[in-house]
């Protein structure tokens, strides 16, 4: 395990395509004007975050961190488990924030017949 | 002691998943047992609160784990107190919405269901927020709080309720994110998830991770407290939810998120200039938004600009620091809950029936109806401050933290912007009892319980402007549990395993 000053091509990649994709999201989110393409975008980063969060607990080599005597008498490298299970309770929120933004898509699109934000104005002031 | 404190979050979440079913059993059960839930809940809080008071606060540790490890509950008299003020609101706004016809209007019995069902999650959330001694499930219970607030923005389907939904979704999607990637950052260094471990272990911190992890927590937070300028969402989401639900966000949800900022900064990090920051900021929300405010022709936008303004003086307050600031600023926060919540209840009920609920159209309405008029005007003399009413204790206790501290321009501010804040609601007033009345909007009377909800606050207005004894000894117990962070961190961390 070489972190530090020479970080090794397996880290560099998880981070990066970790910024690549909210990124990407952010890119979506902000400058497309279809609300489903907007829903998508922010979708991405959240699951760009979330490749971020795993990254952290991972060790190179690590197995999965279950105590078991067969696998403590070999002295092993283990990944952090918490940002694991962080990352599985953020999904499920990620899960619930994008129904719950699809279901007003829906409700926009039958008030408006468009899913286009720029028509989309009845609130600006 | 009755209970304990997880009750104040388990029981509301199982009262909010049962609703479908006890619908089907007896469809009145819908309607009774948010109420029934929430005067136990108030009772224990209470109780827990009076303990809390003597004793010093409960930790509770969740499924045996003992901190840092398992996630705990901490009731200390600054977060019981505002476990308690949310309670009592959800309360409040229960009596209120109890056969309130905008929301039982529909043939189905469905409205109903969902309605109680955010309403107890809303509460649940807004509770856990307060409760809980571990920042990641501080994280979940705010994307609770966002997703039941987004549910409730966009209940009625006639008005523009979606696009704010989504306004509010966006903007609060983007909160969600940030406050991952504080966590990650709190935790990539530190390796811990609990408050008071991550308070001890603060100074361990390098000062670039430190204050970006401070940065996007406030960024993040600040969307939840109606910050500058992260407020948009809050005008759109006030004027199309329901009225019960205005006031349930003004009492409950802003309260969330203030509370969280000021958790943060006060126990968990200790950088400097936060408390300068937390001014700055805070004089900037309120002076725009009162400039907002009295350009608004709508009576709810109105509102929900005056309630940012007033989370400006808030953080203006929380930003003068020591006790005196602190209990200046629960103090507001408690009124704002109150006032601000008798203003929505009432003034949805002087436009019941108006589609844009333009101000023009109050003109006169005293006369109609004279009672609501007279509410809705005591609790826009109470805000602005006038003496013998509630708000005018807090603004003085302010107006003193602030020129205790030497803070002379702040005071000055603080005037200036108040002359604004009494020049709008003034004019709303004037309007309610010396405007002939022009419209033909229909009048709707009040139910019952309605009256009762908002008599009760107007009662209590009254109550703490005459005695503010009542209210200043739990608050001065609650700033002194905030500021008191060696005892919070010694206590939680010496919890084990009994």
């Amino acid at each position: 395990m070489n972190l530090g000053n020479n970080l090794d091509i397996l880290t560099i990649t998880f981070y990066g395509s970790a910024i690549l994709l909210i990124l990407i999201g952010l890119y979506a989110a902000l400058v497309k004007r279809s609300l489903i393409k907007i829903v998508i975008g922010l979708s991405i980063i959240d699951s760009g975050v979330h490749l971020l969060l795993v990254s952290i607990g991972y060790l190179q080599g690590g197995t999965a961190p279950i105590f078991s005597p067969a696998v403590i008498d070999k002295n092993p490298v283990m990944v952090d488990p918490v940002p694991q299970a962080l990352v599985l309770t953020a999904i499920v929120i990620g899960f619930a924030v994008t129904a719950v933004a699809l279901a007003l898509v829906i409700r926009l699109y039958r008030h408006h017949k468009t899913v286009n934000i720029d028509e989309i104005k009845n609130l600006k002031w | 002691m009755v209970g304990t404190p997880v009750q104040l979050i388990a029981i509301p979440l199982l009262a909010a998943f049962l609703m479908p079913l006890l619908g089907k059993a007896w469809k009145e059960l819908v309607r009774i047992t948010p109420g029934v839930v929430l005067v136990y809940l108030l009772y224990l809080s209470v109780n827990l609160l009076s303990y809390t008071i003597d004793n010093g606060r409960i930790v509770e540790m969740i499924a045996g784990w003992s901190p840092p490890w398992g996630i705990n509950l901490v009731f200390s008299p600054f977060s019981g107190f505002l476990a308690t003020l949310m309670l009592f609101m959800g309360l409040i706004v229960w009596i209120y919405s109890y056969r309130f016809k905008k929301i039982e209007d529909y043939d189905d019995y469905e409205p109903t269901i969902k309605y109680y069902l955010l309403l107890m999650m809303l509460i649940t959330a807004s509770v856990g927020i307060v409760l809980t001694g571990d920042i990641f499930n501080l994280f979940v219970f705010i994307e609770i709080l966002g997703i039941t607030a987004y549910g409730l923005t966009a209940f009625y389907r006639g008005r523009d309720g979606a696009e704010a939904a989504f306004k509010y979704l966006f903007i609060g999607s983007f909160s969600s994110v940030l406050l991952l990637l504080a966590i990650m950052i709190i935790y990539s260094q530190l390796g811990t998830l609990n408050m008071a471990d991550i308070a001890q272990k603060a100074g361990e911190l390098k000062p670039v991770y430190k204050i970006s992890a401070l940065v996007l927590f406030l960024v993040a937070l600040g969307i939840e407290a109606e910050m500058f300028p992260l407020n948009g969402w809050a005008p759109d989401a006030y004027s199309q939810a329901p009225a019960p639900v205005g006031a349930a966000f003004a009492g409950v949800v802003v309260k969330a998120g203030l509370y969280t900022i000021i958790r943060l900064i006060y126990t968990l990090f200790d950088v400097g200039g936060t408390y300068e920051y937390l001014i700055v900021m805070g004089m900037v929300t309120m002076v725009i938004a009162e400039f907002a405010a009295i350009s608004q022709n709508r009576l709810k936008r109105m509102l929900a600009y005056s309630s940012i303004g007033q989370m400006g003086l808030v953080l203006v307050a929380f930003g003068i620091g020591k006790e005196e600031g602190v209990f200046a600023a629960l103090f507001l926060m408690f009124n704002h809950a109150i006032i601000k919540g008798l203003l929505f209840l009432s003034g949805s009920y002087l436009v019941y029936h108006s589609k844009d609920k333009y101000l023009s159209e109050l003109n006169g309405i005293g006369k109609i109806m004279p009672l609501t008029s007279f509410l809705f005007a005591l609790a826009a003399f109470a805000i602005v401050g006038f003496p013998p009413f509630a708000g005018f204790w807090s603004k003085l206790a302010v107006l003193t933290a602030a020129a205790d501290s030497g803070m002379l321009l702040i005071v000055g501010l603080i005037l200036s912007v108040s002359v604004i804040e009494v020049v709008y609601y003034l004019r709303v007033v004037n309007r309610i009892y010396f405007v002939k009345r022009e419209t033909d909007v229909e009048i709707q009377k009040p139910t019952p319980q309605a009256m009762l909800s908002m008599l009760v606050l107007g009662a209590i207005i009254i109550a703490v402007g005459f005695y503010p004894d009542v209210i200043t000894g739990i608050l001065h117990k609650a700033s002194a549990a905030l500021l008191d962070k060696t005892t919070y961190i010694n206590e939680v961390l010496s919890q084990t395993i009994n």
